[in-house]
């Protein structure tokens, strides 16, 4: 692609999928945590029920208001957040699309990161998954790529300790 | 310099210290005599300890300084690291003729500061410090950085007509106008606003359009003078030079502040033009800086549009960014600007409904307001639309944001470490995206806001060659 420095506006692109699709039990977890979630929140509303002991106007409002969204939300975020979380590196960049209504893309070359972090929550170790944040020099970029098998996490960090470790710099 | 600490001790311990004595002294007042000398020997022996016990020497390679009388700290700095020395002296430093240094190395955020330094001893420690700095100049990018073509040529200086524009910035009001506020807060403690309430009374039976438009004169005239005060004292004697391949910033009349900038950290410019500034075409002018503790960079205040941007094309070694017309981003973020800002009249729409319905109003009232709120909505949402744009120049990436306040961001090519790409689920419907590069230096972004998604990738892509290749689709 040819540009001309100001004449960008004739000129579309688009960029293609990153490469990767995150793995099968992080949207395990996504459903889990969702469907956790909702339970509690019916456990809380049974309990206020039960206490108020019959069905009040606003009673039915506040469960559909809570209850429906909940559904919605662990029935739908799973699949689509599926879909839309993908991430690559490779030899000189990470680029990541996360979200699930509104989409983020992210592409950082690996000559400008600065450190990179693994994070394994409680809930994370039991379905296996990692999550790897790359950082650079700019608190608006830091890239997180969620929801990796353990072993690929480890994988992807040493490919790019080992990447960042080379270039010189102060990333800035 | 045994003033100094002391003095700021006290300035610190002044108000808990003043209410404590008062609150003790109505109860006890021979407790008082005790107490007073006391405060005033602890606030001595707390100022003078720093002073007791800071130490700085300069070794072949490091700027080493200890302090601490129980906790003792050792700051180290290698000399080559060191990107800024900032000198900073209040009233009192002038008087006894000391200075503080604020040494920078630019990497983390922490400084190194030396309070009451004398003047001469500060001004040898940066000289120094900076010349050996850019002796052994490190891996710092110095792509932007040419040597000062003619050294110490004052590149601004401050124009004391600027002052004109001081009212229009009304970023100062809201300081002045919680002052304001606080202030009236102890005002119905005073006996006289007493037989001024009576007084108050009588001219309003009198006239009150007369006291609305005295009042307003007066609060405008009171805002004309508080703003021309606070323009001057911020910026007096303001003197924007080059030195060493450094830019150097000096202002201030009753504390000086001199400010040191590695030509080569600068990673661009905002041109920040607020309504009324506008108005009478003038603007202030910012740098983006890495490695500074203020990333945004203030280096000219309120001053005439044309002046701002001839100093900015200065320090970005081109104009371009100041003059391309931007490109706009078309109807779909026209509409989107529009439907923004049309958010405050649904708010007035609801609380017309509540004021009609609840308190019986009459609904004349909340129909105008309503159409008024909508009117303002579609001339700020036109005004947003017709600031919003972005621009590739060779260097820059130049952005056009803000509502009422027009605000151009260059940001130099170079200095973008990345992208993200965001679009919301109305964004997306409309093949909208908004495109942020993440840099180091300013406030770590610039935005690009509703920008054709198509369009943002291009730019992206143009902008930083090579960044992006390997993910577009053919």
């Amino acid at each position: 692609m040819t540009t001309v420095p100001g004449h960008s506006e004739q000129i579309t692109a688009t960029l293609r999928e990153p490469a990767n699709q995150v793995s099968p039990n992080a949207v395990r977890m996504w459903r889990a945590i969702a469907w956790t979630q909702l339970a509690v929140t019916v456990l809380v509303l049974a309990v206020v029920w039960l206490l108020v002991g019959e069905a009040t106007w606003w009673l039915v409002l506040v469960t559909l208001v809570v209850v429906a969204p909940g559904i919605m939300y662990a029935v739908w975020m799973p699949p689509l957040r599926n879909r839309i979380h993908r991430w690559e590196v490779t030899g000189d960049a990470v680029f990541t699309r996360s979200g699930w209504i509104t989409t983020e893309v992210r592409i950082a070359p690996l000559s400008r990161v600065q450190t990179v972090d693994t994070r394994i929550g409680p809930v994370m170790r039991m379905f296996g998954i990692a999550a790897v944040t790359v950082t650079t020099a700019s608190a608006a970029g830091p890239i997180v790529i969620d929801g990796l098998d353990e072993e690929v996490a480890r994988r992807v960090v040493v490919h790019l300790t080992e990447t960042t470790a080379a270039t010189e710099g102060d990333a800035t | 310099m045994l003033l100094v600490g002391p003095v700021q001790v006290a300035r610190q311990i002044l108000v808990p210290a003043a209410v404590a004595l008062i609150g003790i002294g109505t109860q006890q007042p021979t407790w008082l005599l005790l107490l007073t000398p006391l405060i005033i020997i602890g606030a001595c022996a707390i100022g003078f300890l720093p002073w007791f016990t800071t130490r700085y020497r300069i070794t072949d390679t490091q700027l080493v300084v200890t302090r601490g009388l129980l906790n003792r700290t050792r700051l180290t700095a290698p000399l080559e690291r060191i990107r800024s020395v900032d000198l900073e002296a209040s009233l009192l430093h002038r008087v006894l003729g000391l200075q503080k240094v604020e040494v920078g190395t630019g990497v983390d955020d922490t400084r190194i500061e030396l309070n009451s330094l004398s003047t001469e001893s500060a001004e040898e420690l940066r000289t120094f410090l900076l010349e050996r700095g850019t002796d052994a100049a490190g891996p710092v990018q110095a792509e932007a950085a040419e040597p000062a073509a003619v050294p110490r040529a004052d590149l601004a200086r401050l124009d004391l007509r600027w002052a004109r524009y001081a009212p229009l910035s009304l970023s100062r009001l809201a300081v002045v106008a919680g002052a304001i506020g606080a202030l009236t807060q102890f005002t119905d403690d005073f006996p006289i606003v007493e037989t001024g309430h009576a007084l108050w009374d009588r001219v309003l039976s009198f006239s009150l359009a007369l006291v609305v438009v005295v009042a307003v004169l007066g609060l405008a005239l009171l805002w004309v003078l508080i703003a021309v005060a606070g323009y001057l004292i911020q910026w007096w004697d303001m003197r924007l030079f080059r030195e060493a391949g450094n830019l150097r910033l000096t202002r201030g009349l009753f504390t000086t502040t001199s400010t040191t900038i590695e030509e080569a950290r600068i990673r661009g410019s905002m041109l920040v033009e607020p309504l009324l500034l506008r108005a009478a075409d003038g603007a202030e002018l910012r740098t983006l800086v890495t490695g500074l503790e203020e990333r945004v960079f203030p280096v000219l205040p309120a001053c005439p549009r044309g002046f701002a941007t001839g100093v900015g094309a200065e320090l970005l070694g081109t104009s371009e960014p100041f003059e391309v017309t931007l490109l706009p981003h078309g109807a779909a973020a026209r509409r989107r600007a529009h439907l923004r800002a049309q958010v405050p009249t649904l708010a007035a729409a609801a609380a017309g409904v509540v004021v009609t319905w609840a308190f019986g109003w009459s609904v004349w009232i909340a129909v105008v307001a309503v159409v008024l709120v909508a009117a303002l909505g579609a001339v700020v949402g036109e005004e947003t639309y017709r600031h919003l744009g972005h621009r590739l120049t060779s260097g820059y990436l130049v952005a056009g944001s803000g509502a009422l306040t027009r605000v151009r961001t260059a940001l130099e090519r170079g200095g973008i470490i990345g992208w993200v790409v965001t679009q919301s689920f109305f964004q997306r419907r409309r093949g909208l995206a908004t495109l942020v590069a993440t840099t180091a230096a300013g406030s770590e972004h610039v935005t690009v806001l509703d920008v054709p998604v198509g369009t943002a990738v291009a730019v992206a892509d143009a902008a930083t060659p090579g960044m992006l290749t390997a993910f577009l689709r053919d």
